[in-house]
């Protein structure tokens, strides 16, 4: 059903973006606007207007209020001047999903944005999302964890994922099909049961400034369902329990503290 | 859409046309853009092509084009500086610089001390879910901690669950039922560092309706102890809830207990 939800927001992203957007209802999307390109702080503008200034490479700003909306007349410019770097038109921001749209260089170096889709899908227990998406201004590339090659002829704008178990592992990139030079890393990444590590690789080759940025959404993971431990009386009988539990509700009752909660009390 | 030509070369393209049809026809390109972002790539000497990347959807009025072509010492300081009214909206959503201490995988814990509950340094193992998913509680003298979630002083909930009792034998967490809000809990860790906590919830939650959020792996840090409680079920051999303890890193200046 996300999955579903997640083409049909797609749709109708490129739909707004093909034509100039109505107005529409505010959704409850998650938009994250992140900033990729070294070196260059942004302002951006919205219809005439900055929405934020001095915006910094590496910094990440969250849109999800105007989800469901269009930005009309969306200008990333060089900060501090009317010097246009990205005009991206009327921009309709989605409104179920999870996506994160990236100012960055594309192979050839001139800056662009891009708008993923954040794979939201729930993990299995154990497992973490790894998603590592080219967006830098460099040819194809292997993405390597561990010394092998993960994601083979990655090109700018695309991406690459798997659900990997939860553990640290060390990545790097190197040109397709070559295991030499590596252009960036190598860096431990940590993959985190129940959470999606998203790795942009992002800058320039010719330039030199080719290094990663990491974005994590969590909260996808499979938690235990119950906790069962106990399946034999306590030595003692279970009446101390809730005597305790009486007693401790009592006590900070009458002390007036909120911390301690007793959601049900059984005889 | 895409501009396949380089910045010198689009700007002579333009020229022509403007020479050859009297100007340019409002396009799904808008051409200031195209001249600005030859600019941009002129400034950050990054050369090569100009393509265009971006969803451009409206078209820019056609202004006298040479004009729009913008070089390095042309750039002016904008003047005004009001922000729009959608700027309120939008909230900064941190760094995703790489970091690599975010990266580092720290000691997993071994042992906890919580003298309220008559609990002298128990042995915790690293367990996940058994085969229907649910808490792979350990034996009936060691206390397991929810590998797949955090370490015990990270972001988030780590999560440590023992028996109340287990055929017959009183388990580790017999007495976290009675463990009071400010007491104070010691947690050991492979490394040798202890880390301490301190009691700010117990409560009793139906076993059916333990919440998620108790295996939280962002926010707040917190360690969560879990044990069973409230009524037992002999039909069934089983403890109708979930004694829940929710401890807060110690800070300074915390009254402990």
């Amino acid at each position: 059903m996300r999955k579903l939800l997640g083409a049909l927001a797609s749709i109708v992203l490129l739909a707004f973006l093909a034509v100039p957007a109505a107005s529409a209802q505010t959704g409850g999307a998650t938009i994250t606007l992140l900033h990729g390109i070294p070196a260059t702080n942004v302002d951006v503008e919205v219809n005439g207007a900055n929405v934020f200034t001095n915006f910094q490479f590496g910094q990440m700003q969250n849109l999800s209020a105007l989800s469901g909306t269009t930005l009309k007349g969306l200008k990333v410019k060089v900060a501090g001047t009317a010097t246009v770097a990205i005009d991206a038109g009327d921009v309709a921001l989605p409104a179920t999903g999870n996506y994160t749209v990236v100012a960055h260089l594309d192979a050839a170096g001139a800056p662009k944005l891009s708008v993923f889709s954040n794979d939201t899908v729930v993990l299995a227990a154990g497992k973490g999302r790894l998603t590592v998406r080219h967006t830098a201004a460099a040819p194809a590339v292997d993405v390597r964890a561990n010394g092998a090659v993960a994601f083979a002829n990655l090109t700018n704008p695309n991406e690459a994922k798997a659900d990997l178990a939860a553990g640290t592992i060390s990545a790097d990139v190197v040109p397709t099909g070559a295991s030499s030079p590596v252009v960036i890393g190598p860096a431990k990444l940590t993959i985190t049961s129940g959470s999606s590590l998203i790795v942009y690789a992002v800058g320039s080759l010719s330039g030199g400034t080719l290094q990663v940025l990491t974005q994590s959404i969590d909260g996808i993971g499979t938690v235990p369902t119950r906790v069962d431990s106990g399946n034999s009386p306590v030595s003692d009988g279970t009446s101390t329990t809730t005597l305790a539990l009486l007693a401790a509700f009592l006590m900070v009752g009458s002390i007036g503290g909120g911390a301690l909660v007793v959601r049900r009390v059984r005889g | 859409m895409a501009a396949h030509s380089s910045c010198v070369g689009f700007v002579a393209d333009q020229f022509n046309r403007n020479v050859g049809a009297g100007g340019i026809h409002p396009s799904r390109l808008a051409r200031p853009w195209i001249a600005t972002a030859c600019a941009f790539v002129l400034l950050s000497g990054c050369g090569g092509r100009a393509e265009s990347s971006i969803r451009s959807v409206e078209a820019s009025t056609a202004r006298d084009d040479s004009s729009s072509v913008v070089s390095p010492a042309a750039v002016a300081p904008v003047t005004t500086s009001s922000l729009s009214p959608l700027a309120a909206a939008i909230v900064p959503a941190g760094s995703a610089l790489y970091d690599p201490r975010a990266h580092t995988s720290g000691a997993a814990p071994v042992s906890i001390t919580l003298g309220g509950a008559g609990i002298r340094d128990a042995p915790i193992v690293a367990v996940g879910v058994d085969s229907r998913g649910a808490f792979d509680v350990p034996g009936v003298r060691e206390v397991g901690w929810y590998r797949f979630g955090p370490r015990p002083g990270d972001a988030g909930s780590a999560v440590l669950a023992a028996h109340i009792a287990f055929n017959g034998v009183d388990g580790v967490f017999r007495r976290l039922a009675s463990v009071l809000v400010g007491t104070s809990v010691t947690v050991g860790s492979a490394d040798g560092s202890t880390r301490a906590f301190i009691v700010a919830a117990v409560e009793r939650i139906d076993k059916d309706e333990l919440p998620a959020e108790l295996f939280a792996t962002s926010g707040p840090s917190r360690l969560v102890l879990i044990t069973c409680g409230g009524a037992f079920n002999r039909e069934r051999s089983s403890y109708e809830d979930n004694i829940v303890v929710t401890a807060v890193p110690v800070t300074t200046g915390t009254q402990v207990r």
